[in-house]
């Protein structure tokens, strides 16, 4: 049984996550909505609560304002009482210490205070941005077992994503002998799920030893991984990052799947039903006479009149007679008019779809998006926050069409596949 | 209206009753407990309609297995009713060294609580009954009856002459015309009504002509309503009683058949219960349902006119139905015409036509239930809690199934009307 008081953990949801695009032009990427009623930091700090642990900080630094809101004072995850509390902890000025966190080692080192501050054993550093069900308090139980200086939490990925990520090779006692971050040419398949627990003393050490270095994959890992004990947990199951705009779309249609691997509700995650999608103030769904509606997930406050298929709707969305959504992930209060099609597309919070509007008009394997051809290029269209799509006007594939964009700006009608509607 | 920091108007909910004939719903929880509206409980209306009203200071007089509705009202958050003059108190009867003792009816409830209402000292006490579905801004109640000077307003309903037997019918002189009017002659239901204006049981009070006669009812009267009782002493006292004129929709969930009937009310493409609109809220912290995720179609299910909330999956056919959170209907089952509360599991190829079922109760595969009449020609049938209903079982129409039936009571078939303990 471990003495969970001892154990602090430190969340960092300070990451930009541009590849996400417009999805992140309001709001940090662990405050992004997820699966129609969640936000991705929903997962973490679920599994932290889940696992028993009650003292969290939260490190935040871009666009923090919808990440402090849907935190509040935690309550939904039940950090509320005499030895839980969950902390935001921005970038602040101080006597030495100042400026912006410029990495994640830099971010945790500008909040030694912090740590000093909650005594405990281990130090669980944790990112914001990802979607798992995890019981941190085995990972606890296994780093203690291996009187490990450092325990990463790895799994096992196929060989073409491991350059996305930090890389580790493991003897047979799972210590970690070789570490690579974000390697061109794969030489192992164990991926750092960036996840990490640290001995408390262990960490102020190195951190107040080497204070040039500024980011835990990059420089501390590899270089503890010379010097003392680092041991890899690994994990076999559900675990994403959804850091990009493909890879948060499959995320999001895993749910759907008859036999789905991710399941909010069988996992525990709770989200914070108060702010942002406002749950409490949602009716059931209703289902009009005459609608058709298959294979999606449909949350509370939803009017459905026309079609949808394969889609994920957060509260609130209206999609009305005769309109078709299909492949989609619509956020709250979008609205879809009569008629209209949305096909494999994001639409952001309180997006309007005119009458008779197509959104995903022609071919899917189009021209990817001329001014990001890296964020996308699979066929999905983005449709920023509060966006208005005038009445029987096409959008192509890969398109964005930015956040407040009024009809008005869409002065040549329809948008080609790859074009970019709107002024950033 | 300057709204203060304290608030003038404290509000009493009468959530006591148990009504038998809401039967097996009423088993284990109180009428304003019963679930409505595929998310909330009655009493969310009155909640939330206070809430609306910047009524914030609220105590709900419970008696009858109050345990499901104080677990329900928790402390009052989802209502916002928490705060330095914000709060919901829940007022049980107790024993005292005097006169307390069981509530011998709904103004003996509130005389009990005397000390309570003259401890917050209020400007006017708003009395409602926790049992009713609609929407009213109660400000408009009580600033008729500030600008009457009024003892007490009541507002009425417009109903058809034939069922007035079953109100409070009172005769009222048409002073303000579409407002309302004075209260010249009141009975509870009257054999031969000679009005059209059926009470619903919202009073607004000026405190001291309510704590006058609640005393006056304790000494001499061998009833304790405010219908029966209370408002007939003060038309006789000569009080100024007033009607306020209601005009919006006003739901019943007394019988079974209300309760359905009501309930359909929120369906359709006009429905008459609009709940978006009314902002009706609920505890989501109660039955955990805030830790439902969105609800689940399956690739081959059909829904249709019907309100599903977070937390079930639907796999089967939905027809002009409403699902509670947690309800799951298998593949190829039918559900019409019905409503489900919490965690109901259809089994595959069930049918059920015009069904209310309590809470955790699983239908197993090929149940059929409520027959092929069409839904207008019969009766609901009614299943308790926690039921597990075999197999191939076939129940008509109108039945009732008490609730946590063993496994030995259940027969392959039960005809339409039965009543299975």
């Amino acid at each position: 049984m471990i003495d969970r008081d001892r154990t602090l953990v430190l969340l960092l949801a300070g990451g930009v996550g541009s590849r996400l695009n417009i999805l992140v032009k309001t709001r940090a990427k662990p405050a992004v909505p997820f699966a129609g009623i969640y936000r991705i930091i929903d997962f973490s700090l679920s599994n932290v609560m889940n696992s028993g642990l009650v003292q969290v900080g939260v490190l935040t630094q871009y666009k923090p304002l919808s990440l402090m809101r849907h935190i509040g004072g935690g309550e939904a995850w039940d950090f509320t009482g005499r030895t839980r509390g969950v902390k935001i902890l921005p970038p602040r000025t101080g006597a030495k210490d100042s400026d912006w966190y410029k990495g994640t080692a830099d971010a945790v080192r500008q909040n030694i205070d912090f740590i000093k501050a909650n005594p405990s054993r281990e130090v669980v550093l944790l990112s914001g941005d990802h979607i798992y069900q995890m019981d941190f308090d085995d990972m606890i139980s296994h780093h203690r077992q291996k009187e490990a200086d450092i325990t990463i939490g790895m799994m096992v990925v196929p060989k073409e994503q491991i350059h996305q990520f930090g890389a580790g090779i493991a003897n047979e006692e799972g210590r970690i002998i070789e570490w690579e971050e974000k390697p061109p040419e794969p030489k192992t398949d164990l991926a750092s799920m960036g996840i990490y627990i640290f001995n408390t003393d262990y960490l102020l050490r190195i951190l107040e030893e080497n204070r040039e270095e500024t980011d835990f994959g990059m420089h501390i890992i590899p270089r503890a991984i010379e010097q003392d004990r680092v041991y890899a947990y690994p994990f076999r199951g559900y675990w994403r990052d959804v850091g990009t705009i493909q890879a948060y779309w499959e995320a999001n249609m895993d749910i759907l799947k008859g036999d789905s691997p991710i399941s909010p509700e069988a996992w525990h995650i709770r989200p914070n039903p108060e702010p942002g999608a406002n749950m409490a103030d949602r009716p059931p769904a209703r289902f009009a006479a005459g609608c058709k509606v298959a294979g999606s997930l449909i949350s509370a406050g939803c009017h459905i009149e026309g079609e949808v298929v394969n889609s994920v709707l957060s509260p609130g969305v209206r999609v009305e007679a005769g309109a078709v959504v299909k492949d989609s992930i619509l956020f709250p209060d979008c609205v879809i008019k009569k008629d209209a099609v949305v096909d494999y597309a994001i639409l952001d919070k309180r997006v309007q779809v005119g009458e008779g509007s197509h959104i995903g008009k022609g071919d899917k394997a189009a021209i990817e998006n001329k001014q990001y051809p890296k964020h996308l290029f699979t066929g999905i269209s983005l449709l920023g926050k509060e966006a208005e799509v005038p009445d029987s006007v096409s959008v192509g594939r890969n398109c964005i069409v930015s956040p407040y964009t009024k009809a008005a700006d869409f002065q040549s009608g329809n948008v080609e596949s790859g074009e970019t509607v709107g002024s950033e | 209206m300057v709204m203060k920091l304290k608030p003038a108007t404290l509000a009493m909910i009468l959530a006591g009753g148990r009504v038998d004939e809401l039967n097996v719903l009423t088993y284990y929880r109180p009428k304003s407990a019963v679930p409505f509206g595929g998310f909330s409980r009655i009493i969310d209306f009155p909640l939330s309609n206070l809430m609306h009203s910047g009524l914030d200071q609220v105590a709900i007089l419970s008696q009858y297995r109050s345990f499901s509705l104080i677990n329900h009202i928790g402390m009052g958050a989802a209502w916002d009713m928490i705060g330095r003059y914000r709060g919901v108190s829940i007022l049980p009867p107790f024993k005292g060294s005097g006169s307390s003792n069981w509530y011998l009816g709904s103004a003996d409830a509130v005389y009990q609580n005397l000390d309570f209402l003259q401890y917050h000292n209020p400007q006017e006490v708003l009395i409602l009954s926790g049992d009713h579905v609609y929407k009213m801004d109660y400000r408009e109640v009580i600033e008729y009856h500030r600008q009457k000077d009024a003892d007490l307003t009541i507002a009425f309903l417009k109903v058809p002459r034939e069922e007035a037997h079953r109100f409070g019918m009172a005769e009222l002189d048409d002073e303000d015309g579409d407002v309302g009017g004075r209260v010249i002659h009141y009975e509870e239901k009257p054999t031969y009504p000679q009005s059209d204006w059926a009470s619903v049981t919202v009073y607004c009070f000026r405190p001291e002509t309510l704590y006058k006669v609640l005393e006056a009812n304790a000494r001499e009267g061998d009833s304790h309503e405010f219908g029966r009782d209370i408002i007939p002493r003060l038309l006789n006292e000569g009080k100024r009683v007033y009607g306020f004129k209601f005009d919006g929709y006003w739901g019943y969930t007394r019988t079974i058949e209300e309760y359905w009937q009501t309930s359909m009310d929120l369906l359709g493409p006009n429905p008459p219960i609009q709940l978006d609109d009314w902002g009706i809220r609920t505890n989501l912290d109660h039955r955990n349902i805030n830790d439902c995720q969105p609800m689940k179609v399956g690739s081959e299910a059909t829904i249709q006119d019907s309100l599903i909330y977070n937390g079930c999956v639907v796999e089967g056919e939905v027809h002009r139905s409403i699902l509670f959170p947690g309800c799951h209907v298998r593949k190829g089952a039918v559900v019409e015409d019905s409503v489900l509360f919490f965690n109901n599991v259809v089994g595959p190829r069930s049918h059920l036509s015009k069904v209310i079922s309590d809470v955790n109760t699983v239908f197993g595969g090929q149940v059929e239930i409520g027959g092929k009449a069409p839904c207008a020609e019969k009766k609901a049938t009614v299943v308790g809690w926690n039921n597990h209903v075999p197999d191939s079982t076939v129940i008509g129409s109108g039945c009732t199934l008490y609730p946590t039936l063993p496994l030995e009571q259940w027969r392959p078939y039960i005809a339409d009307g039965e009543v299975v303990r």
